[in-house]
């Protein structure tokens, strides 16, 4: 029952897709209809999975370095003075800089292997877990605080038994929305130098005019992306289950 | 009262009428940034070629060099310069799209390598690196290139490094790239002092081919705006030809950030490859890569030339 709202969004998702391209004509070069594509995808099915393989890696990877970036300097920020005037500037910088201009940068550092595509993904990762993070350990109840002082607990113990567990939340929104943007980082690490992955694969059947194989892959990519999206947000839910959930639209 | 209303008629009529000859539109989609390649294109326009015939063209550059011909097939601009070798694979993709003209009638594409490492031939490619970028039928030619040496595809890693070309080999990134323009990734290496040598296509075992050609839309061919262009680009072509120096002063008039050692050289370079009979057409030429295509797999069938490339009238 769960899944049957998102998979009456998806079929009509493919409804509409089919709907331009046969009310309005649009060229199978410029837009295939979602039956060719289909049909590429599942004649290609094993050459799609290996390249999807690669971006998924890439993308497990640069989430988990993004994150843990993340928190470390999160907490840095939060605990040092000096630190957060320093870090906070470059920080905001490491997100004005479009990945475009960064990612040939990278490739010449770091070769053409899974090192810049995780490096890629990292840098975009890297500021929504860190700003969420940030704030959620800023932003902990005073009153809380108050009684935990007055009980006599060392920051280290405020830090283990209040902040942490009150930031919590901040920082899961923090990584569903760095889940959600990941892929981006990973494929266009891909378009800038690769052989293999599904941005590589989506290059090159632009460049033999293949556009029904080049949506194929865009398709498997939508569908990693959203999988990885859900589940890492299973798993939050999973692991703050403690935390009460409200419907604003309800009320009491 | 009667001759007072014809009068005012008349007058409005004279008044609607508008210009006696308004220039026609065109719009041309390059395959790239502004470069020496698109010389002929660039006199023709300082030289009222153009304007001479009545025609007014505008030249739009491209993100993505694959975006031109389908734009074209899908009827928002006029005419796209494409790549030979891509029109047959858009030709099997079914883009409705016909070779009207050749801007550059002999391939520039190249495999480049540094001039002083340790490449001297096709066969010393195995098990190297080798860079490419737009995609597409690089590993075609190479394949080709390497069974002359009883190589293949799998003694080489092929890495899409997109346009850093010159880049990638030059920090050694990648052993050799393929897609590098002789007329321009030579003199970008040589000018940032690490030469390179080039392994030219044609050469190599790859039939020949028009690098840049023309392109338009199926239902565009009757037109007579077509034939007016390629008229135009062929008294330029001439005009490059008898006054090099001149042309390329012209060239640099609506280009001025192209007035760099470079393209100096890349225009030099370039100029004895332009089309000197740009509506001329080799149908033998097409039919024997479109042969080539289809023996390594990149195509399936070989429709007749007359389908897909014509000298327009």
């Amino acid at each position: 029952m769960k899944f049957l709202r998102p998979l009456i969004v998806f079929a009509g998702l493919l409804a509409v897709w089919q709907a331009v391209v046969s009310v309005f004509g649009v060229a199978p070069f410029i837009l295939p209809a979602p039956l060719d594509v289909l049909t590429t995808a599942i004649a290609r099915a094993d050459v799609l999975a290996g390249h999807a393989k690669i971006t998924i890696l890439e993308i497990f990877l640069g989430l988990l370095f993004g994150t843990a970036f993340g928190t470390v300097s999160a907490l840095t920020m939060a605990y040092f003075r000096t630190a957060r005037a320093w870090l906070l500037p470059v920080l905001v910088i490491s997100q004005a800089i479009p990945v475009f201009a960064l990612a040939p940068i990278l490739v010449l550092w770091f070769g053409y292997g899974l090192a810049p595509k995780v490096v890629m993904a990292t840098l975009i990762i890297y500021f929504p877990v860190t700003a969420a993070f940030y704030d959620g350990l800023r932003r902990t109840e005073t009153g809380w605080l108050d009684l935990a002082q007055s009980m006599g607990a060392s920051k280290w113990a405020m830090l283990r038994h209040i902040r942490l567990p009150a930031a919590m939340p901040a920082f899961a929104s923090g990584l569903r929305v760095a889940a959600a943007v990941a892929p981006i980082g990973a494929v266009v690490g891909e378009w800038v130098g690769s052989s293999a992955g599904l941005g590589y694969y989506m290059l090159l059947m632009n460049g033999r005019v293949q556009t029904d194989a080049m949506f194929a892959a865009l398709f498997v990519l939508a569908i990693a992306a959203t999988a990885i999206y859900f589940t890492i947000d299973a798993l939050l839910r999973h692991a703050l289950s403690w935390q009460p959930e409200t419907d604003p639209a309800r009320t009491f | 009262m009667k001759r007072f209303l014809i009068s005012l008629l008349s007058a409005g009529m004279i008044l609607a009428a508008g210009p006696a000859s308004a220039a026609e539109k065109l719009t041309v989609l390059l395959d790239w940034f502004v470069n020496p390649d698109h010389g002929p294109l660039f006199v023709a326009r300082e030289r009222g070629e153009f304007a001479k015939r009545g025609l007014e063209v505008k030249f739009i550059a491209p993100a993505d060099p694959n975006d031109p011909p389908k734009l074209v097939a899908a009827g928002k601009a006029d005419i796209a310069v494409s790549y030979q070798p891509q029109l047959h694979l858009q030709i099997a993709a079914g883009l409705p799209l016909t070779r009207i003209g050749t801007l550059v009638a002999t391939p520039l594409n190249s495999v480049v390598v540094l001039a002083d490492g340790p490449i001297k031939s096709i066969a010393d490619l195995k098990g190297r690196k080798i860079g490419f970028s737009v995609g597409g039928f690089e590993d075609a030619l190479l394949g080709a290139m390497l069974a002359r040496h009883g190589l293949s595809l799998k003694d080489v890693t092929l890495i899409n490094v997109n346009f850093s070309l010159s880049p990638s080999l030059m920090s050694g990134q990648v052993d050799a790239v393929i897609g590098a323009f002789r007329n321009f990734e030579l003199n970008q290496m040589d000018i940032n002092g690490r030469p390179g040598r080039a392994f030219y296509l044609e050469e190599e075992g790859i039939p020949a081919y028009d690098e840049l050609i023309l392109v338009a839309k199926n239902d565009r061919l009757g037109d007579p705006k077509l034939r007016a262009f390629i008229d135009a680009i062929e008294a330029a072509t001439q005009y490059m030809i008898n006054h090099p120096d001149d042309a390329w002063k012209l060239f640099l008039k609506g280009n001025k950030d192209l007035d760099d050692e470079l393209n100096r050289r890349a225009w030099r370079d370039t100029l004895p490859r332009f089309a000197l009979r740009p509506g001329a057409l080799d149908k033998s030429r097409y039919a024997r890569f479109a042969t080539f295509l289809k023996a390594q797999g990149m195509i399936e069938t070989t429709p007749p030339v007359a389908s897909y490339a014509v000298e327009i009238k």
